[in-house]
């Protein structure tokens, strides 16, 4: 078993097809007719327009136009004449074809790698596959064409490049398995769109797997089985069959709205990490985005990120979700989540330390750079500010201040926003908790992150193995103050969400319905399995389970409870 | 010879989409078509995409928009409603 990064779940069983890419090596200084090196030039320009053109439609058909742009734009990248001119100059000094085309490509690719706008350095990957198509055509050689591959196969390749993704055939395709590549990777977002499951970052797969072997994909654990044994493959079958079955059952929920059993509303919504995983909400059909994590535009850069960069992601999410509501965490640095750029102290005790709202009010002018971004992006849809680890009143009157102080200047600066954007908190320490009844007069919706809420109720770190039995859910104190944060905001009328993982436990759903839950927030692929669920059940069905429950005195009767009592 | 100045409206700048739209569009002229960041001055090929994008002109940068050759009155016209359209974003 070789481990990788889980990029898009499921099971794919096939058989392995290992790409390699193709030699393009080229004898530099080689001089040649300029006139003869220019057609060859030529030739091999349109030979790779024509099959880029060709990927483009494949792709607009089977990804989306969205994706096919990004061939459509390698069209106009290789045809621009800037960089035809400098390629055509070289060859007029009587430079061979290849080293010409890759000169070029190398002005472009350093020029592109080295600027500030991260949408821009993305261009540098373009650079590369433009020029990975064209010294093929010229040195004679295939470019890896994975459109014609038989059905069951098993994509094995170094690096999946968006020219290669865009010639993937879904109907063939069963799994994916590279050697480089995160979860937010390109590769990452075609397989999650072309719901391939894929694992990434498996070191030299291309040389463990060799085509023809039978490969399991595990894209849901982010493990790869070579040539696994008769017994392995007959449990993978088993789990994919029941998977398919599960999946198929779901898609009844699809485009419905979320009603518990007896046609109460509620609202379900996806957490997410960064702006991609906005399309991922929307294809598991989430109604909104109940936690966008901001934390990856600080731990993706290299310094602060500017108000601009910042802007730019905010307002890309509030765009692909068209109005829904999109609630995003100020910054949640500190604790387990370090950002070196910010040089924090070592603290002995950095779960209880300066993170947070602590820090970022601490340091109110980095934070009004991240507030006016949301202000900003506020102008182009539902965005609403959700500020975490929150433990006194003065806390989120203070964080309200600043963002009236960011409303005051972006009104003088004549610049747009939505001037009555709400503002909540994150509950997830006991003290928000035991003053939620004051807290809920200061918000305008508190969502409970129970990952956190259980640690720091419990005392007990969720990694420690020994002392897994405190970290739960079902433990009778998380569950009085989950209740008690509910009951408290229901009381002053606003909404009360979850976005930590008990939002999606089927267990656990019927208390949450009793309790008067009104925002779901869960992570996307769980959507339609927790709207199932919730239309399970009954706000008398619930409400008797939930008395029960909460006579109950230790974790183990709660959860015997609950799945005696599961649907 | 003719130029104007306006600022770029659309969010991301002009980015790989926008610069393609905008230039693809004006290499429909025979004028040559000239992009200048009023900020910093330096002349880019308003008919090439990549030396748009190299440009780095993003959301609110001014830029000074030339033409020149037997069809330049409707190439800035043309350039200019492309701009402050947003360049369809």
């Amino acid at each position: 078993m070789f481990q990788g990064v889980n990029a898009s779940d499921g099971i794919g069983i096939g058989v392995a097809q290992v790409a390699v890419e193709p030699d393009l090596s080229y004898t530099p200084n080689a001089h040649g007719d300029p006139d003869a090196e220019a057609e060859r030039y030529n030739q091999a320009l349109n030979k790779f327009v024509e099959r880029t053109r060709a990927q483009a439609k494949r792709m607009a058909e089977s990804v989306g136009e969205e994706e096919a742009q990004i061939m459509v734009g390698h069209i106009n990248m290789a045809q621009d004449p800037f960089m035809i001119d400098e390629i055509q100059s070289r060859i007029g000094q009587g430079m061979a074809a290849e080293q010409a085309v890759d000169e070029v490509c190398d002005m472009f690719y350093n020029m592109f790698a080295g600027m500030d706008d991260p949408l821009m350095r993305e261009r540098a990957a373009d650079v590369q596959d433009i020029r990975t198509g064209l010294m093929a055509n010229l040195l004679g050689k295939e470019v890896i064409d994975l459109s014609v591959l038989p059905p069951n196969s098993i994509v094995v390749v170094a690096e999946l490049t968006p020219s290669m993704t865009a010639d993937i055939d879904k109907d063939n395709v069963v799994g994916i398995v590279t050697e480089t590549g995160g979860r937010t990777s390109h590769s990452a977002i075609i397989a999650r769109a072309l719901e391939i499951p894929a694992v990434l970052s498996v070191p030299n797969c291309t040389t463990i797997a060799r085509t023809g072997d039978t490969c399991v994909v595990d894209g849901t654990a982010g493990q790869v089985f070579v040539n696994p044994s008769e017994d392995e493959l007959a449990d993978f079958r088993k789990k994919a069959a029941e998977l398919a079955e599960e999946k198929k059952a779901l898609e009844a929920y699809r485009g419905k709205e979320t009603l518990t059993g007896d046609g109460e509303k509620v609202l379900l919504v996806a957490n997410i990490g960064n702006p991609d995983d906005a399309n991922g909400a929307l294809e598991h059909d989430a109604e909104g985005v109940g936690l966008f994590r901001s934390e990856f535009l600080f731990m993706d850069a290299k310094e602060l990120p500017s108000e601009e960069d910042q802007f730019a992601a905010y307002q890309k999410v509030a765009l692909r979700m068209k109005g829904k509501p999109v609630i995003i965490r100020t910054l949640d640095v500190g604790g387990d989540k370090e950002i070196p750029y910010m040089k924090l102290k070592k603290e002995e005790n950095p779960f209880m330390g300066y993170r947070a709202v602590r820090y970022c009010l601490d340091n109110p002018e980095e934070y009004k750079v991240q507030l006016r971004a949301l202000l900003r992006a506020s102008a182009f849809g539902d965005i609403k500010i959700m500020v975490p680890l929150v433990t006194c009143i003065e806390e989120i009157r203070d964080v309200k201040k600043l963002v009236e102080e960011c409303k005051e200047e972006l009104k003088a600066e004549g610049v747009k926003f939505n001037p009555d954007i709400e503002v909540g908190t994150m509950v997830e320490t006991p003290a928000a908790s035991l003053i939620a009844d004051d807290l809920a007069e200061e918000c305008d919706f508190f969502s409970i992150g129970t990952n956190d809420l259980i640690g720091y109720t419990m005392c007990a770190d969720r990694g420690n193995d020994a002392i897994a039995y405190l970290y739960q859910v079902y433990q009778p104190a998380v569950l009085r103050s989950i209740k008690r944060v509910i009951t408290e905001g229901n009381k002053k009328g606003i909404m009360v969400g979850m976005c930590g993982e008990a939002a999606a436990d089927p267990l656990f759903i019927p208390l949450l319905v009793s309790f008067g839950l009104g925002e779901f927030s869960v992570s996307a692929p769980s959507v339609l399995r927790t709207r199932k669920i919730i239309s399970q059940w009954t706000k008398a069905e619930a409400d008797a389970l939930a008395e029960k429950v909460m006579k109950l005195k230790t974790a183990g009767e709660v959860r015997e409870c609950l799945e005696a009592n599961a649907k | 010879m003719v130029s104007e100045t306006v600022t770029i409206i659309n969010p991301t700048g002009l980015h790989m989409r926008p610069a393609g739209l905008f230039a693809s569009t004006m290499g429909k002229f025979k004028s040559t078509i000239t992009i200048e960041n009023v900020e910093n001055g330096k002349p880019i090929n308003g008919k090439s995409p990549m030396a748009i994008m190299a440009g780095g002109l993003s959301c609110g940068t001014e830029i000074k928009i030339t033409c020149e050759g037997e069809d330049e009155a409707e190439a800035l016209k043309t350039a200019v409603d492309l701009v402050k359209s947003g360049l369809g974003e």
